[in-house]
């Protein structure tokens, strides 16, 4: 059996840990209380996902989470038909699910999606709130309490993976950036189970490594790979080869570019 | 900047550029001079150790990042190296002393306590003044304000950004000519044409100028308003990083005929020059031209691979409509029905009732550029040569991919230094690749040398204005080192790598294949990046995973952009 002399990070029952920056838990709630479709807009790792679960949570309402990916078609949100015994029985997709049940529908990346599965949404997330499923013939009106929220990464998109403007103009957006530095020293703190010392160092190298205009490095250093290498100070390793294993190593392949962040961050982090 | 000079300053870029706010570079300077900055390069002392290279350019990018040498304070500091230097003893304590409470490398660093100014402008005050002022330390380096003022601190063709990227029309309304008037269209103004400057005009001064001299209709073809044409263009010493010449298109006439008409083409295309870092325009002129000599059409025999066929065929690029699949997004209403009456009949088919899609549809465009140059002719142990080998494999993925449906094209290339590129169009996109072109390939006979760059532009541009299919794919074929009169080692390399970055980002994925080649292929991998080059010593060895290779090869386009800052 696995037993740590370590604290859980977070059990199952307690509410998900989120400090918010401004005012989005207020916009957040207040669009729920209207069934407002809400787009999180945000960098990878900064704490779209931990966000929705926080705020359904303390709406009390189920989450549904999509994850989006190329392959995404509208029956994979919405449901199909499926052959059992000699009769066809309709299956529920998870979007389908969420509005019957009035639940939170988080659509993750949902860029990544086909054009033509995104459509799907549109109904819902406007006036209509209602869900056409043309292959059963019915118009499913939303349960109350059912929310659709999409995230998106905006730095991350190509020329053909973008939102499209119909689809983006049904939304409210919120943008999440990574938190300020004291906020995020407080997460990194809370979420690895380090002390607050060490969250600051942490953030400091995430804070110089976002800063670096021109760098050829595809994402910075988010908020979770921060958590990561937190965790494992937390484990005993020490805090340069922490960041080394769980942030430089992480962000790039490129020898060159490795060497280049490991001597940004060995300037950075306190002296041994 | 290979992985081999694992001790190049370059290490400390990031360092820099996190220290400066901006994107700075490092790299050594000449033997025996002081470090310094120009703004965009952090140059070390050659040759010092880890730890004294390190402060060097921990103090000049921080006293870039503090604004210790703007535009403003450099220009006192100019033609007056006195000053500058006890300014430089000052302001270097102020930045380090400043850094050290963020950074905990500065804080070792710190040489002398205090520091005796709190700003730049204090700095410079107090260098000004009789006051003693103790002499920096040697790591300290020079300031040269020359250098510094000679860069602009941003350039045109800098990083885009988002608003540049995004796509837009402006749409400038043409009036449509009256057919109903009659009146013949006022003669161009000649005074006015005077006052049109075609590097700066005002609008005001035009304005003016026409209260002055009086109005005049604009003629039927422009734009109405009939204003002074209103332009600027900025004069730069320096372009940035990604700004790029464009290939100038050669035009051919031969008593009378175009050179089109019989499928000539060429352009002179910019070369990357990696020691001076630009490029030089105009550089290398290219030349494709069709292969004519005739051919014996009994050695147009090419290898079938059934391997490479049935992995090629499963290529799919774009989604596909299937029926009667086992699984899938919705019931096909046909096939359920079939499948009904037949279990009515007692009879129980496989229950594929599902329409699905899957990536299937393919709309590929490739151009095999094939190695003709002289350093292929090298033998193997079964006498084949390495030419040998790859024209054989040429010839067999060109099948291939004809008999799959995609759009092909085969080209040799060889070169005879920069005015003599050569490219021999063995199948152009547009013909089918018959007997004859087989037999001219099986018979192309290996001379010259190769300058890669250049190949590989100009397929590209082939590759962009003929294959007519939205995924397209340069596949090379070459045994190793990119060589020519004046293009060798690391320059061949870079100007190479250049070129595929080029096409990357004009939305061509590339691929390299050595075949048989018995020489160490290190160069190529460097210069393709280990994703899009493979060797081997026959093409069967590759066609296992050909699907692979094309596949990586075109994701990669589909891979956000990186922000490159070389």
């Amino acid at each position: 059996m696995l037993t740590s002399a370590h604290k859980p990070i977070r059990s199952a029952t307690e509410a998900p840990f989120y400090r918010p920056v401004t005012n989005e838990m207020e916009v957040f709630r207040a669009a729920a209380r209207r069934g407002l479709p809400v787009l999180l807009k945000g960098p990878t790792g900064c704490g779209k996902t931990r966000f929705v679960e926080a705020m359904a949570h303390e709406l009390g309402r189920s989450l549904i989470t999509v994850a989006g990916h190329e392959d995404l078609t509208s029956a994979d949100l919405v449901g199909r038909f499926l052959l059992t015994g000699g009769e066809t029985t309709w299956v529920d997709g998870p979007l389908t699910r969420a509005v019957r049940e009035g639940a939170i529908c988080y659509l993750d990346e949902v860029v990544e999606a086909r054009q033509d599965t995104t459509v799907v949404i549109h109904p819902l997330a406007d006036h209509r709130r209602e869900l056409p499923l043309d292959r059963l013939g019915v118009i499913l009106k939303a349960a109350p309490g059912f929310q659709l929220v999409i995230s998106y990464n905006p730095g991350y998109q190509s020329v053909l993976k973008n939102i499209k403007e119909s689809t983006r103009q049904r939304f409210v957006a919120i943008e999440l950036d990574f938190q300020p530095a004291d906020i995020e020293a407080e997460v990194i703190a809370h979420e690895a189970g380090v002390d607050l010392k060490t969250a600051q160092a942490l953030v400091k190298v995430g804070g110089a490594i976002r800063k670096l205009e021109g760098a050829p490095l595809q994402e910075v250093a988010s908020t979770r790979i921060l958590i990561l290498a937190g965790a494992l100070v937390a484990e005993g390793l020490s805090l340069r080869s922490a960041v080394q294993s769980a942030v430089v190593q992480v962000l790039s392949d490129d020898p060159d570019v490795v060497r280049a962040l490991g001597e940004l961050v060995d300037a950075i982090l306190p002296r041994p | 900047m290979t992985a081999s000079d694992s001790d190049s300053p370059d290490r400390f870029r990031f360092l820099g550029t996190f220290l400066a706010g901006r994107p700075l570079n490092v790299t050594e300077a000449p033997a025996g001079q002081a470090a310094y900055t120009d703004g965009r390069f952090v140059f070390v002392a050659a040759g010092g150790s880890f730890s004294e290279q390190r402060r060097e350019v921990v103090l000049q990018s921080a006293l870039l990042g503090a604004g210790s040498l703007d535009h403003r304070l450099l220009g006192a500091l100019r033609r007056r190296p006195k000053l500058a230097r006890r300014y430089l003893a000052l302001e270097g304590r102020r930045v380090l002393a400043e850094l050290a409470a963020r950074m905990p490398l500065a804080a070792a660093l710190n040489p002398t306590g205090e520091p005796d100014t709190s700003t730049a402008d204090e700095s410079l005050e107090l260098a000004r003044s009789r006051a003693s002022v103790a002499d920096p330390p040697e790591w300290f380096g020079v300031i040269r304000p020359s250098v510094m003022l000679g860069t602009p601190a941003t350039q045109p063709g800098a990083r885009p950004s988002d608003s540049d990227r995004r796509l837009k029309f402006e749409l400038t309304e043409v009036p449509e000519a009256l057919d109903d008037s009659d009146e013949e269209p006022g003669a161009e103004s000649k005074i006015l044409k005077l006052f049109e400057n075609p590097l700066y005009n005002s609008k005001t001064v035009a304005d003016f100028l026409y209260k002055l001299f009086g109005m005049s209709r604009s003629p039927g073809d422009a734009a109405a308003g009939g204003e002074l044409p209103t332009r600027s263009m900025r004069r730069v010493d320096r372009v940035g990083a990604n700004a790029r010449p464009l290939p100038v298109p050669l035009h051919f006439t031969s008593s009378g005929t175009p050179g089109s008409a019989v499928g000539v083409g060429g352009a002179l295309y910019p070369e990357w020059d990696v020691h001076n870092n630009r490029y030089r325009p105009e550089w290398c002129r290219v030349i494709d031209f069709p292969l004519v000599s005739a051919a014996d059409v009994s050695a147009a025999d090419v290898q079938h691979d059934e391997v490479l066929r049935r992995r090629l065929s499963r290529l799919g690029l774009g989604p596909k409509l299937m029926r009667r699949r086992p699984d899938g997004d919705d019931l096909d209403i046909e096939a359920l029905i079939d499948l009904f009456v037949d279990l009515q009949a007692g009879y129980s088919p496989p229950e594929q009732i599902y329409v699905e899609r899957r990536k299937l549809a393919r709309n590929l465009g490739v151009l095999i550029l094939l190695d003709a140059s002289g350093s292929a002719g090298e033998t193997d142990p079964h006498g084949l040569s390495v030419h040998n080998h790859q024209r054989r494999a040429a010839a067999t993925l060109a099948v291939t991919l004809e008999q799959l449906g995609d759009r092909v094209a085969v080209y040799g290339f060889r070169s005879q230094g920069r005015a003599a590129v050569h490219l021999l169009a063995l199948k152009p996109f547009a013909q089918r690749f018959g007997a004859g072109g087989r037999a001219r390939l099986n018979q192309l006979q290996p001379a010259g040398y190769t300058r890669l760059g250049a190949g590989i532009r100009h397929a590209g541009e082939i590759l962009k204005t003929e294959a007519g299919a939205p995924n397209r794919l340069l596949l090379v074929l070459s045994d190793g080192f990119p060589y020519d009169d004046g293009y060798e080692s690391r320059y061949a390399e870079a100007d190479a790598r250049k070129a595929l970055e080029e096409l990357r980002s004009d939305g061509v994925a590339c691929l390299c294949l050595s075949i048989g080649a018995s020489t160490s292929t290190d160069a190529l991998h460097r210069v393709f990046g280990s994703a899009s080059h493979a060797n081997a010593p026959m093409l069967a060895d590759l066609s296992p995973r050909m699907d692979d290779l094309f596949l990586t090869a075109l994701r990669e386009l589909a891979a956000p952009n990186r922000r490159s800052l070389r």
